[in-house]
């Protein structure tokens, strides 16, 4: 025995990476602060609070695309089962009659199988995630324009409202609620063994198989989060407007795929923190918060979206290859010393 | 690109040759990757119209020093001449060499499958009328290189549809057409039928009455005497002999091959052997291997040898459960079991060291101790349902150090970790799991002497505790060393078993080159 275990964890903590991982969150602190300091109407109360309003729902969504882009996949269809979670959530509710409760277990149920149907293809379809999505997208899309003709429907319970703009206190309800799904989720991720799973196959899909992970179960059940945190983000910004709306999704993918990445999920999968979601959303809304404060016109909002992608992912993709070197130098001397 | 020139100058004498300047000459190459020494002060030379064997087993170094004379690798010591002309290494690269004329062919094609043979041949070289391909002119310059190959392959067909000795044909097309001075072939004909060798033999005659030199890099030592006119033998990365294969016999070059004094000795083969644990009865799957049948008992380590494509790779797979079988059982402790899928492999106490580790024995954007436990994480469970982490990395920390691994933290990422550690972490995962079979593809592959004997200690370890191991290995004195029994495969069969006193090198490699006689 050359060193204790305790040893062995302390020479890696001190590492420069515990700050990289945070590195984002530094950025989004340092970025209120300019911003509370540069504007008053900023930094209100009611201003922050707003942010994370705004953020909770999209970042809801994110977390469920970030399981798929940890298993090196994508899933374009969000923004059709927004649309259909809404669509056919009103429809339900306001024409057929049913209680929320289960109109909202209805269209969790779809969303379910929309996401077995786009793992399916992927999995056991051997799809290009990208192409079966899209397709699975389309087709959605399809069916809630024949449901709806692409009209809005209102009238939806005045309670129902609470989802979206609700209040606990002074914290509003989404905000609430999308911290508890980022908790439970950071706790399935980091301290289970399907949470595990899902890293072990975005970062080795065949060293995961030969590991004895049920890799198709795995891929498949990433399908389904995705889809199913996409129906609770749809529910709840459909309970701001108390409508049903088949566009209501339509410009969300772009945002979705900018926060996962900000967030610092690998593309190529293997590698993310689901709190690291919840950061890049909130960095997201902080920045469109601020241009709409200044005055801006909401279209340069969409430029500086996607630069800031783009800057993300040139850095996700430039960085991390292998620097096989330096570190296993160091490696070597610690236990050669010790003997 | 004057095939006329070529032709006429097709004779050249054997006596010429020694007064002439190497086409190509290496001086005393050193190659170091970290942690291994793959070259060590080897020297090289090649005659022009020279045919140079470079032989020895996996791992002597024969790619590796192929990389190095067209750049892919650069040499850590040495110099490298080019028709007497010194290369500057530093800035040698693949592209400078394929300007002085240097070209490879390789076993994997590096074709593209579906244009035609002529286009693959003349991609990157298309010559233009009026700004547009002339076809016509590249169809007749197509011929003239057919003819002058003396071969008759159809070439206006996408290459997929094409034979494999026809698909080598139109490589050895496009490196004539190069103009090439030294070509180097490394294991063209693995794959390869009798009667199409001898068709690339009558080639190389060719080019080699042409003037160029061609280093012919093979496992088939027959091969060497047919159409080489020198040798050079490899050994762990040193150069142990070269002369002219007119000088030396079969016999004589295999004891250079395999021969030399055992650097090391290996650990006493365990003869305490248990019930039979594995079974294997006729198994078959198609275009792999057939009709194999073998048992392992406890702590017992049975050897499988056979060449490239023989189907060892694909036999323990089968077994893990990740290779297809049409026929077959395959029987663990006594009971028949059905394994679909390495799940349930596992389940059944069977782990699997892939020989490929860094694509499939390690997760690469993990650390050591996730690497580890992945197949075990059902252990360690708080409630059942939450990971115990610091369970799991007590556990990595205990099994890790028994392997004494080299490391620096268990949170480290596998990637920046040597050959031999990452080798061990892939075995730690098997025992962590009390795997009870062990399947241990080329466990040695690309890793140096030293770490190899601890692999090598590790084995007869896990044959002490009565597990049992089946070992494929391309180094056959890691087989004979190791195992109990050899099982050696011929193009997907087990043609011999070989225990006891036939246990030796001769036997085995004249039954896995498919000789199988007295020699």
């Amino acid at each position: 025995m050359s060193s204790t275990i305790e040893e062995k964890a302390k020479r890696y903590s001190a590492g420069w990476k515990v700050v990289k991982e945070w590195v984002l969150l530094l950025l989004l602190l340092g970025l209120v602060l300019l911003c509370s300091l540069l504007m008053p109407k900023f930094r209100t109360t009611n201003n922050i609070m707003n942010i994370l309003r705004q953020a909770s729902f999209t970042a809801i969504i994110a977390m469920g695309e970030f399981f798929v882009i940890l298993i090196g996949q994508m899933d374009m269809s969000i923004s059709a089962i927004v649309g259909m979670a809404s669509i056919f959530f009103a429809g339900l509710v306001v024409k057929l009659g049913m209680p929320v409760w289960i109109g909202i277990l209805v269209v969790l149920a779809i969303g379910v199988v929309i996401g077995i149907i786009n793992g399916a293809l992927v999995v056991y379809g051997k799809m290009p995630s990208f192409i079966a999505t899209l397709v699975v997208m389309n087709i959605v899309r399809g069916f809630i324009f024949l449901y709806s003709k692409g009209l809005p429907i209102s009238g939806l319970p005045e309670g129902f409202n609470f989802l979206g703009s609700g209040y606990v206190g002074i914290v509003p309800f989404p905000v609430i609620l999308m911290f508890s799904i980022a908790l439970v989720l950071y706790i399935l991720t980091t301290h289970t063994s399907i949470g595990r799973s899902f890293f072990a196959v975005g970062g080795n899909l065949e060293a995961s198989r030969l590991s004895g992970i049920n890799v198709e179960f795995v891929s498949v059940l990433a399908f389904v989060f995705s889809a199913a945190l996409t129906v609770v983000g749809a529910l709840g910004l459909t309970a701001k407007t108390l409508a049903g709306n088949v566009t209501l999704g339509d410009e969300l993918l772009f945002d979705v795929m900018t926060i996962v990445v900000l967030g610092g999920t690998s593309l190529t999968g293997g590698r993310g923190r689901i709190f690291g979601v919840v950061i890049g959303a909130l960095f997201l809304q902080v920045i469109s918060n601020a241009m709409i404060l200044m005055s801006i016109n909401t279209y340069w909002q969409w430029v500086v979206k996607g630069v800031i992608l783009i800057v993300v992912v040139l850095i996700d993709s430039n960085t991390n290859r292998d620097v096989v070197t330096t570190v296993a130098k160091k490696a070597e001397p610690v236990k050669a010393a010790a003997e | 690109m004057e095939i006329r020139g070529i032709m006429s100058d097709s004779r050249a004498g054997e006596d010429a040759h020694r007064d002439r300047l190497p086409l190509l000459e290496v001086k005393h190459c050193t190659m170091e990757f970290p942690g291994v020494r793959a070259l060590d002060d080897v020297s090289f030379a090649l005659m022009p119209g020279e045919c140079h064997g470079l032989v020895g087993e996996n791992g002597a170094g024969k790619s590796t020093l192929s990389k190095c004379i067209i750049g892919e690798n650069c040499m850590t010591r040495g110099e490298l001449f080019v028709e007497g002309k010194k290369i500057r290494i530093s800035s040698y690269t693949i592209k400078e060499s394929q300007r002085l004329g240097i070209g490879v062919v390789h076993q994997e094609f590096q074709l593209m499958n579906d244009m035609t043979g002529l286009e693959n041949i003349f991609i990157g070289h298309y010559r233009t009328k009026a700004g547009l391909i002339d076809w016509r002119a590249l169809g007749k310059k197509s011929r003239e290189l057919m003819e002058f190959l003396q071969c008759d392959v159809n070439l206006n067909v996408p290459v997929k549809y094409l034979r494999t000795a026809e698909k080598q044909i139109v490589q050895l097309a496009k490196a004539v057409l190069y103009e090439s001075k030294v070509l180097i072939l490394d294991e063209l004909t693995a794959v390869l039928q009798e009667k199409d060798i001898e068709n690339i033999f009558r080639v190389i005659g060719v080019l080699k009455g042409r003037g160029m030199g061609i280093v012919y890099i093979s496992h088939r030592l027959g091969e060497i005497f047919e159409c080489c006119d020198a040798y050079t033998v490899l050994c762990d990365g040193r150069r142990v002999d070269s002369g002219r294969v007119s000088d030396i016999d079969k016999p004589r070059l295999i004891k250079k091959i395999i021969g030399r004094e055992l650097t090391q000795s290996f650990p006493p083969i365990n003869e305490r052997l248990g019930e039979t644990v594995l079974e294997v009865e006729g198994l078959t799957a198609p275009k792999a291997f057939r009709d194999i049948s073998f048992k392992v008992r406890a702590g017992e380590v049975v050897g499988l040898a056979g060449l490239v494509g023989a189907g060892k790779t694909e036999l323990v797979h089968a077994i893990f459960g990740n290779h297809k079988v049409v026929s077959g059982r395959i029987g663990v402790k006594g009971k028949e079991v059905r394994i679909r899928n390495p799940r349930q492999a596992i389940r059944l106490g069977i782990g699997l060291v892939p020989d490929e580790r860094r694509a499939l024995g390690l997760n690469m954007m993990f650390d050591i101790k996730d690497n580890t436990t992945l197949p075990s994480m059902a252990k360690f469970r708080k409630f059942k349902v939450f990971q115990d982490h610091k369970a799991e990395a007590k556990a990595a920390f205990d099994i890790n150090e028994k392997l004494e691994l080299s490391y620096y933290s268990l949170w480290q990422n596998v990637k920046n970790l040597s050959g031999g550690n990452q080798q061990k972490i892939v075995i730690a995962k098997w025992m962590l799991r009390d795997s009870e079979i062990i399947l241990l593809d080329e466990p040695t592959r690309g890793i140096d002497v030293g770490a190899k004997f601890e692999i090598y200690k590790l084995i007869n370890e896990l044959t002490r505790q009565g597990k049992s191991v089946v070992l494929v290995s391309a180094e056959l004195e890691e087989l004979i060393g190791l195992c109990n029994r050899v099982y050696v495969l011929f193009e997907g069969s087990i043609m011999d078993v070989v225990d006891g006193e036939r246990k030796t090198q001769e036997v085995i490699i004249n039954t896995l080159l498919g000789v199988k006689g007295n020699e």
